[in-house]
């Protein structure tokens, strides 16, 4: 339930801070950081954390595991409706701000989406890996936290490596459209790889019965 | 007091993905920060005591969203595997189970990251042959990482009895960016406040002090925002310390109501 | 050590009444608990550990009243208990998760603790695997844990709840006889829905039906409330329409029912010897006049 709550809330944060931003004596330009930055930023935090959660709580995992078909596409449902609901959410936010004026970056549009898109899409691949690969719900948010914080603080001093720019995840707020569509293309080709990997992992059934392994 | 800590210490730092996910993270740190370059071509490091500082500064930037996440799912562990039913029929005090759980968990989850921070402080002794910095390291790590880390630990020690696991760890991570990481000026945040957890207090008014100007525009919440003075530091560590003992109480206040 | 229970009632958030006035008293020796699944047994047990508070109502253990802070912590010094739902620390060894349960206990010298631990090991046959983390322990080794951690402070109050659910007939036997010899001078309460158990270990009884005393006595007390109510039909047709039908065993070309009913359930009905099942289904289908 707090997997979809959390979206919505998120976003009447941010139509809120869009409707009463320029009253609450912030800066325009601050504002509409804020406002890309909760989309760019937010969005994929609520992602990566709900997919790096349910692989490791599944309380009927071997009931599923003895039906043909049932633990992985089962798994998947979950996650489809989870971030499902949180995408829903980010079209709508993104919409009323490109409708309302605070969207002014480059790309707008379905591109736009790739804003919130590559970079939740990437995280939840993460977590969904980590979590498969460690079969610990908290190893895994440990690595989805730090790499989404590790990512606020790299950008800046990272700027200029060329390799790091295809990865940053909050391109959008750290640095505008130069190179941006690689950078989303990018994100979303190893998003799939991370998923793919996670997946094959959660094929292993004696691996999922084990649990975490201390 | 004493036997939980000792357990839960040796529980927590034998669980294998703790050490998995610092390993990962310190290989990062290293590929991406050059965490071992000393200087990281930044800074001035011939002088120990700032050298340590630097470390310091690393450390509790990045590693306490770590350290708070691996130690969340401790303390609802003993009702995951059911084992609370047999240590609430034992004569031992709740609260001294408590606190010696806290401690234990916080230490335990705590090695991994001293271990990053004195390793570097070694690497240091044996590049620049200045073995004072072990020293130096010693009293950085206790004045002005570890208290924010007591805190950190009752916080996330709270946390996921207070609220629902995953809507806790979302939060905890937007609270360590917000309360301690953004610029002041951005927007109204704890950060670099005598409540902010990274210990810059320490670090810039005890150990290797600093201009008062020195990199500040005025913010909201400007007031929470002394000067980095010796008085400052003290009172930092102090307010660190007395919340870890409210949101402690709090988490013992709440198991008491749910007892009773 | 005695327990002295009176007018105990527990009532959960929502309303559900789990004990409902309960009276009883438990002498010294084994006592066996009785009840379905929901009678309150459970809740009972949990009380008696110290780990909920009754709604109202009075339990003594000993002398000591559990509603003070006082008499809860004296009863506890006594206790060993033995929950329905045991867990463990997998990733510890039976060695070590025996030694943190002594340390709570208060058993502070090492040597001492180590010597209980060893004598323990040795009562519940698992000294081989003492050493192997506990994860990798069967059902049946679980409890013997389970009982061990119980026995560490050599308790004068010994509560089990449902201990043997879930065991091989093997294990099942092993535990029943482990607790009969653990009794003597102790109180063991065993609560279970397994007739059997009692059977074999109590000479005393109490039965729980809907959080309620339905029966305080002897096992043979309760045996004999099936007297003359218990037959057996050899038939190869149906099941006898009157009666509750206990078992049913293919014998020939029919089929040979146990019924429990007041008056012979067909005219070729044979009598029985009663069971304490018997005795039980009898009190539980309230056809005692």
């Amino acid at each position: 339930m707090p997997a979809l709550l959390g979206p919505p809330v998120l976003a009447v944060l941010m139509l809120l801070l869009a409707t009463f931003g320029a009253r609450l004596g912030s800066r325009e330009e601050n504002t509409r950081w804020m406002l890309m930055g909760a989309l760019e930023m937010g969005v994929p935090l609520l992602a990566g954390v709900v997919a790096a959660t349910l692989p490791s709580r599944d309380p009927v995992a071997e009931l599923r595991l003895a039906i043909p078909h049932g633990y992985r596409p089962a798994l998947l449902r979950r996650l489809a409706v989870t971030l499902g609901c949180t995408a829903a959410c980010a079209v709508a936010v993104s919409a009323a701000l490109m409708a309302s004026g605070w969207w002014t970056f480059a790309y707008g549009g379905a591109a736009g989406q790739l804003v919130w898109l590559a970079p939740a899409l990437w995280l939840a691949a993460l977590g969904f890996f980590a979590a498969a690969a460690l079969r610990s719900t908290a190893a895994a948010t440990s690595l989805v936290a730090f790499v989404w914080t590790g990512e606020q603080l790299f950008g800046g001093a990272l700027a200029d490596n060329p390799a790091y720019r295809l990865l940053h995840l909050f391109a959008t707020t750290s640095w505008g459209s130069d190179g941006w569509p690689i950078n989303r293309l990018f994100l979303l080709a190893t998003a799939v790889l991370l998923a793919i990997g996670g997946w094959l992992l959660l094929g292993n059934t004696e691996r999922v019965l084990r649990g975490e392994p201390e | 007091m004493i036997a939980s800590l000792r357990y839960e210490f040796a529980m927590q730092v034998r669980r294998p993905s703790l050490w998995i996910v610092y390993g990962l993270v310190l290989a990062v740190m290293v590929a991406v920060l050059d965490y071992w370059s000393l200087d990281l071509d930044v800074y001035e490091v011939s002088v120990p005591k700032e050298a340590m500082g630097v470390a310091a500064q690393i450390i509790v930037t990045l590693l306490p969203i770590v350290y708070g996440c691996m130690l969340a799912d401790r303390p609802s562990r003993d009702r995951v595997l059911r084992v609370d039913g047999i240590l609430d029929t034992t004569p031992s005090g709740r609260t001294a189970r408590l606190i010696g759980k806290y401690a234990g968990v916080c230490a335990a989850t705590a090695v991994p990251l001293a271990i990053t921070y004195f390793g570097r402080a070694l690497l240091y002794v044996l590049v620049e042959g200045q073995p004072s910095a072990l020293g130096w390291a010693a009293v950085t790590f206790l004045a002005s990482i570890l208290p924010g880390l007591v805190f950190v630990g009752a916080l996330a020690f709270a946390g996921p009895l207070l609220l629902p696991p995953m809507v806790f760890r979302v939060l905890f991570v937007a609270y360590w960016f917000w309360g301690n990481l953004i610029p002041a000026n951005l927007m109204p945040t704890l950060s670099h406040t005598v409540f902010s957890a990274t210990g810059e207090y320490v670090r810039y008014g005890l150990l290797t002090p600093i201009s008062p100007e020195y990199g500040r525009d005025s913010a909201v919440l400007d007031f929470l925002r002394p000067d980095h003075t010796p008085a400052t530091a003290w009172l930092w560590i102090g307010v660190m310390i007395a919340l870890a003992v409210v949101v402690l109480s709090l988490v013992r206040l709440h198991a008491s109501r749910s007892e009773s | 050590m005695r327990i002295d229970v009176s007018g105990l009632t527990k009532t959960y958030k929502g309303g559900a009444r789990a004990l409902d006035g309960l009276s009883l008293v438990v002498p010294t020796g084994m006592y066996g608990l009785l009840g379905a699944n929901g009678a309150g047994k459970t809740t009972f047990m949990r009380i008696l550990a110290g780990l909920l508070r009754p709604t109202s109502g009075r339990v003594m253990i000993g002398g000591h009243d559990l509603a003070a802070a006082e008499g809860r912590l004296a009863v506890q010094r006594t206790l060993g208990y033995l929950p329905q739902d045991l867990g463990v620390y997998p990733d510890l060894s039976a060695r070590r998760f025996l030694d943190y349960i002594a340390l709570l206990k208060g058993l502070h010298s090492r040597s001492a603790r180590r010597r209980r631990i060893g004598e323990l090991l040795e009562v519940v046959a698992l000294s081989d695997v003492a050493d192997r983390k506990l994860k990798g322990f069967s059902g049946g080794m679980l409890r013997r844990v389970g009982i061990a951690q119980a026995l560490l402070a050599d308790p004068r109050l010994l509560i089990v709840d449902e201990p043997t659910t879930g065991l091989d007939p093997e294990e099942r036997i092993r535990f029943r006889t482990l607790l009969s010899q653990l009794a003597g001078d102790r109180t063991v309460l065993l609560s279970t829905h397994i007739v059997d158990d009692v059977a074999q270990t109590c000479r005393s009884l109490a039965v729980l039906a809907h959080g309620r005393l339905a029966f305080q006595g002897t096992v043979g007390e309760l045996v004999s409330q099936a007297h003359h109510r218990v037959w057996t039909v050899t038939t190869p047709g149906a099941a006898p329409a009157t009666g509750r039908v206990v078992s049913a065993l293919p014998d020939g070309a029919g089929m040979r029912y146990r019924v429990v009913s007041a008056a012979p359930p067909g005219p070729w009905a044979r009598p029985a010897e009663p069971t304490l099942e018997d005795g039980y289904l009898v009190l539980m289908d309230g056809r005692v006049p």
